[in-house]
């Protein structure tokens, strides 16, 4: 497999590291009142769908970067990738 | 100056050396390396009038020369400062930056070919998986090398250094000689 | 008849091998199946598991039948085919399958008790009693039946691995390869073109036909020259590209030195990892036979491989052959083995209407029902609307048609599509994403049509990524339209053999049929077709026509199996790429591993690291002599170890404090500059999950520690949480763990020791107390890091100087520490140490275990997140009532042992009523016992009550006293004095 890196172009996944669903990068409110329900979507549940799927990948042989790819699981392909860094900032309204 | 006595990351006295055919290895315990990252929102400086490199890039200036690592992130590489605290001098170089003592976190393995870049690329073909047609002098990656993580630096058309993690130097080493003995065992 | 005139072989030097122990010759150019034939041996092994007589079949890897041995000793290499062994000399080649030999075969028995072995016959024979499959069944089965044996011994050759990036690969180098290979680096692209052969051309080595009025393999060497003049394109001889994967990434194998007697120190075979852009499959296509009563005797074959063996290899094992087909192509075989000198008895053509091409006997509208010859061919039966004979002949050429070599185009869910007209399956467009078949892989079965389809599915690939490829110009080439009849077997009693491998024949399929296992992938299964070493090249399609002829469905809505990689054999040690013994892995050495060898130190592997074990001293008989001298030590002079292990995080930033509060579950903003603190992560789960120090060296720099096991992982989670959770705060991390040598000075002398190579830093009490850290100078001026920390409980530091100094500094302070009593210890007296000091290691910290279990409860900060602190209220783990607590036996010399549950006394010894296991065990120097630590229901409340300690893996049980999990120091007087 290949990721398109947005900064480093294709690279093997062998480089990579998969952590899985990229709905881990939103983290509930600690303070929430219902913290602990939310902590338990949060923690142990996944989507798992046949098509397209956000998922995370660690640059671990590389830059070192997390990045959101989007990867159709049915074909293999992927469609894109960003810096997860990016993703989480816009999730708080920051500029990267 | 203390009077220990260092050992090179391969636990020798002095650097190892290795030839087979057009290729020469050796171990270049000589050059200091300090990780410079920028501070959110800092400005990039030029620290001794370096230009650090964009994304897979390496620039060399006077006696020091830079990768790109990581967004926001360089190793920066002083030849002839290990014995130095070259993170200090960096540090006064580049103000406002967060600076880390670098020079025994990596082995250097500097790889010269005698006779241009053929065999230099068919070496790392047996190495990582690099594509030579992006990796033309001037531009550094890092990659699993033999399972270990590896910064790959093309200094020159016929010059790549390898930098590893320094504790598993004597795994690398033996990949690299092994790879170049087999190379030229091949093609003899 | 044997070496017939002409062929590619260089019959200016000769060859010289063995096969079964008898010398033969041959020259360059053969392979082992053609110097075999041209030498008149027709037989060359025996059946899987009938033990039947067999002879080569096919001309290339497709062959099911002359499976050998090559090699001898450490080099043995079962199941080699001959068709693709280069001849070379030396050569020991031995047959298989057979005792006590080749042409006497005791177990030939089988074949008398074929009625037995149908398909399914494991199923239906072999299950009662169950016991006996183990003991009795499985070792007779595979006594009897199989294929070559393992050498049992360690490969003495080297593999290598390597990487390779392209716009275009052509896979083969037949007609279509190479045009697409010329048209494609012509355009200036770059090209790999693999070739499995160790000749280019394919086919074009195979037949008669010209290109442009000469010889096609005059074509071929003038290519072969011009492709040196383009530095562009690499040609790839002896490789075999064997799986298509994700994204244009393919895997191939060079076998790099097979052909010669000795790689040397080079290397025997290389498996490449090929990044293509795009990929034409060129593969071409292997015959397929038509199934008939005995037709599995040696001499008969492909007519394909006949012709090929007679026009490239010149060899004909006979005087007198005949064919059988039902298309064109069979006729060329008898055109061409005459033009040799070879007799052609006669063409027995399955359509009606079919005439001669040459001098030649046509039996139009014939069937062959049956064969003579018990150890090779020696007549055929024939039958025809003019009634039965029997034919005279060593040698059957058969054709059935041609299955287009669409394997690699199969491997993404790509479904090969039936074609009425070619009688043959095509590759679908759903295939691999940027891999264009062409050529006869895509159905252009004639020459001219394979070479303008290898070009055009060049241009066609290089223009989805933008390069032009103008036409380059082809030669002129034979344009046969090919015409076959559906015939794919001789309806009859006797067996009529599909797959000759793993011994699958009609009847076998009719079975299966009439079993009900009808669907393809059932009928592979029950009948193993295709699933011997050749994967049914030969077989499958032919299989698939018998049961939709059964089912009465079309081949098409029969459909076919999925293919996977490997297309060949590829063998387990170049998939191994070649790091084997202690290259396996990486090895990471700490900075003092050269010193701790020279002391005689035995080493441990932890994850990739090799940590000195213990020291055994001259006399030391026992491993525990060693450990208690170390332990005891520390505890009463001063101890040295090297923990360069721990991992090392550098963290910086204006938010350096806050993001390590959202780190570790305790506070850490709070730390002081000049002090360090323990810290608990948690998972997000609520779980504990590693723990270290922090150290304050400025208000915006830290230094943390992770355990040895976790660095990498935790490292992994700092980014994650740094790039992902909070990318808002400035922080700054990069890891220093190689960078600093660190070495742990313990025991009550070790502030003197330190005393003795510090550059005038004052180490007093109150000056350095305890958890504090500094940057200092050492030995003259050598900088260095001091943390005071203790993991043994006794007055202790670790002290960090850059690694190339950390093997003179482990010399300076033994040699500055001799009067003192300085003492090396390793991992072991570190485990017995941390085991007395009641400190948590990997066995406490396994995932299981939380905050509170370690004792630890109260450090879970109330007043901020953190990473797990939510989930860590949750009511399943703040109500986990087990508690770490030490253990010692009640009687003396009793055992504690690691693992063993924990039960109440007179309690039931089931899972349901264990009460907490026991995590680590040492015989602890300091106690003079065995103590433990464990994790016990209610622990804390327990001190003084005996619980029994169940070991049922290795039987036995023991009562241990519960005591507070810290047996030495409990006020901690020793480390902060």
């Amino acid at each position: 497999m290949l990721i398109p890196h947005p900064l480093l172009g294709p690279r093997d996944a062998q480089e990579f590291v998969c952590l899985g669903d990229a709905r881990l990068i939103e983290r509930p409110d600690p303070a929430a009142a219902d913290a602990e329900a939310a902590f338990c979507d949060y923690v142990f549940l996944r989507d798992n769908p046949a098509g397209v799927h956000r998922e995370l990948w660690f640059h671990e042989h590389g830059d070192r970067s997390w990045l959101v790819v989007t990867r159709d699981t049915v074909t293999h392909a992927v469609l894109g990738a960003e810096l997860a860094r990016d993703v989480a900032l816009a999730r708080v309204g920051r500029a990267p | 100056m203390t009077d220990l006595i260092p050992v090179t990351a391969l636990g020798d006295a002095t650097p190892r050396r290795f030839s087979a055919g057009a290729l020469t290895l050796c171990e270049n315990d000589a050059v200091a390396f300090a990780s410079l990252a920028l501070r959110r929102g800092a400005g990039r400086p030029a620290p001794f009038g370096l230009a650090l490199p964009g994304p897979g890039g390496w620039a060399a200036g006077q006696g020091v020369a830079a990768l790109w690592v990581a967004p926001d992130q360089w190793l920066v590489e002083a030849e002839g400062r290990a014995a130095t605290d070259f993170a200090a001098t960096l540090g006064q170089a580049a103000p406002g930056c967060s600076v880390t003592e670098q020079t025994d976190g990596w082995v250097a393995f500097e790889i010269v070919s005698q006779a241009g870049p053929q065999p230099l690329e068919a070496l790392l073909e047996k190495l990582a998986n690099v594509d030579p047609a992006g990796f033309a002098p001037g531009r550094a990656t890092r990659t699993a090398l033999h399972h270990m993580s590896c910064y790959l630096v093309r200094r020159a058309a016929g010059h790549v250094a390898v930098l590893g993690a320094r504790s598993s130097a004597g795994s690398l080493w033996h990949a690299l000689a092994t790879a170049a003995r087999r190379l030229h065992a091949n093609a003899a | 008849m044997t070496r017939l005139a002409g062929g590619l072989i260089d019959r200016t030097q000769t060859v010289t091998f063995t096969f079964d122990g008898t010398r033969y010759q041959g020259h360059p150019g053969d392979t082992l199946a053609s110097a075999l034939l041209a030498a008149g041996v027709r037989l060359m092994g025996r059946s899987f598991k009938y033990h039947r007589p067999r002879g080569v079949f096919a001309a290339g890897s497709e062959e099911p039948n002359a499976l050998v041995e090559l090699g001898s000793g450490a080099r043995r290499e079962p199941n080699s085919r001959a068709t693709t062994v280069e001849l070379h000399e030396g050569l020991e080649a031995h047959s298989q399958n057979r005792w006590p030999a080749l042409s006497f075969d005791a177990l030939a028995v089988n074949d008398l008790l074929a009625p037995f072995f149908t398909a399914g016959f494991y199923y239906k024979t072999f299950m009662w009693p169950k016991a006996f499959w183990e003991r009795l069944y499985e070792p007779l089965i595979r006594r009897a039946a199989g294929l070559g044996r393992l050498s049992m011994q360690a490969d003495p050759d080297a593999y290598d691995k390597g990487f390779l990036h392209c716009d275009l690969l052509v896979v083969g180098a037949g007609p279509s390869g190479l045009a697409a290979a010329l048209t494609a680096a012509r355009a200036g692209a770059r090209v790999i073109l693999a070739e499995e052969d160790f000749r280019l051309g394919g086919r074009l080595l195979a037949e008669t036909g010209t290109l442009d009025g000469a010889p096609a393999v005059d074509w071929v060497t003038a290519l072969e020259a011009a492709f040196a003049d383009l530095p562009n394109l690499r040609v790839m001889r002896r490789t075999t590209v064997f799986g298509v994967f994700d994204h244009g990434v393919y895997g191939a194998v060079e076998r790099v030195a097979d052909h010669r007697r000795d790689p040397g120190e080079g290397v025997r075979q290389t498996l490449w990892r090929i990044t293509a852009r795009r990929a034409v499959l060129a593969a071409g296509a292997t015959e397929r036979p038509i199934a008939f009563a005995d037709n599995d005797r040696p001499g008969i074959m492909l007519a394909g491989a006949m012709r090929a063996y007679a026009n490239r290899w010149a060899a004909c094992p006979v005087d007198t052959i005949a064919v059988y087909t039902n298309n064109d192509d069979g006729h060329r075989t008898a055109v061409d083995l005459l033009a040799r000198g070879v007799q052609v008895a006669a063409v027995i053509d399955a359509r009606a209407e079919a005439t001669a091409r040459g001098d030649y006997r046509v039996i139009a509208g014939g069937a062959v029902t049956g064969t003579r010859g018990r150890l090779g061919l020696s007549a055929i039966e024939v039958r025809s609307d003019r009634g039965a004979e029997r034919i005279a002949c060593g040698a059957l050429g058969v054709s059935g048609g041609w299955n287009p070599n669409l394997h690699l185009a199969s491997h993404h869910r790509g479904r090969p599509l039936w074609d009425e007209t070619l009688q043959t399956f095509l590759p679908d467009a759903h295939g691999p994403a940027g891999l264009v078949p062409a050529g006869a892989a895509a159905g252009a079965f004639s020459t001219a049509a394979a070479l303008s389809s290898g070009a055009a599915a060049a241009t066609r690939a290089l223009g989805e990524i933008g390069i032009d490829a103008a036409p380059c110009a082809l030669p002129e080439a034979e344009a046969a339209p090919w015409r076959i009849a559906p015939v794919f077997h001789v309806p009859g009693r006797k067996r009529a053999w599909v797959d000759f491998q793993n011994e699958v024949t009609v009847k076998d399929i009719a079975l299966a049929h009439a079993e009900n296992m009808r669907p393809v992938e059932h009928l592979k299964r029950y009948t193993t077709l295709g699933m011997g070493t050749d994967q049914g090249k030969t077989a499958n399609v032919t299989g698939l026509a018998v049961m939709a002829e059964l089912t009465g469905r079309t081949i098409g809505e029969t459909g076919t199996t999925v293919f996977r990689p490997p297309y060949t054999p590829v063998s387990l040690s170049v998939l191994g790429g070649g790091d084997t013994g202690p290259y396996f892995r990486p090895r990471r050495l700490p900075p003092t591993h050269r010193w701790a060898e020279a002391q005689g130190a035995v080493f441990v592997e932890v994850g990739q690291w090799m940590r000195a074990q213990y020291f055994p001293r001259p006399g030391e008989t026992h491993w525990r002599q060693a450990v208690d001298r170390e332990a005891a030590a520390v505890r009463s002079a001063v101890g040295l170890c090297d923990v360069t292990t721990l991992g090392k995080i550098d963290v910086q930033g204006a938010d350096a404090a806050a993001f390590l509060d959202r780190l570790y579950c305790n506070t850490l903003s709070t730390l002081k500059v000049g002090r360090v603190r323990y810290g608990l992560m948690l998972r997000e789960d609520g779980f504990a999950y590693d723990d270290g120090t922090a150290a304050r060296f400025a208000d915006d720099h830290y230094v943390v520690t992770t355990t040895t096991a976790n660095a990498g992982l935790v490292y992994r989670n700092m980014e994650f949480a740094r790039q992902c959770l909070w990318p808002e705060l400035d922080v700054q991390i990069v890891s220093t763990t190689d960078a600093w040598a660190q070495i742990a000075v313990a025991g009550p002398k070790a502030r003197t020791l330190l005393a003795r190579i510090v550059d005038g830093f004052d180490l007093d009490n109150a000056a350095f107390p305890f958890m504090a850290c500094s940057a200092l100078t050492v030995c003259g001026g050598l900088r260095a890091r001091l943390f005071r920390i203790s993991f043994s409980g006794e007055l202790a530091y670790e002290i960090a100087v850059p690694a190339r100094y950390g093997q003179a500094l482990m010399e300076r302070l033994m040699a500055r520490g001799a009067d003192l009593g300085v003492t090396p210890y390793g991992t072991e007296a570190l485990s017995v140490l941390r085991i007395e000091k009641g400190h948590a290691a990997g066995a406490e910290l396994n995932g299981q275990t939380t905050a509170a279990m370690l004792g630890l409860g109260r450090m879970v900060s109330q007043k901020k997140d953190a990473i797990g602190a939510v989930m860590s209220r949750r009511e399943g783990l703040a109500g986990d009532a087990g508690r770490l607590v030490g253990l010692r036996p009640v009687e003396d010399g009793g055992a504690v042992v690691g693992g063993a549950h924990l039960f109440a006394e007179g309690a039931a010894r089931t899972l349901a009523g264990s009460e907490g296991w026991i995590t680590s065990s040492c015989h602890s120097p300091h106690v003079g016992a065995a103590i433990g630590l464990g994790f016990l229901e209610r622990g804390d409340a327990r001190m003084g009550e005996v619980v029994v300690a169940a070991n049922p893996l290795e039987g036995g049980s023991a009562r241990l006293r519960v005591v507070p999990a810290c047996f030495v120091d409990p006020e901690g007087g020793r480390l902060r004095d």
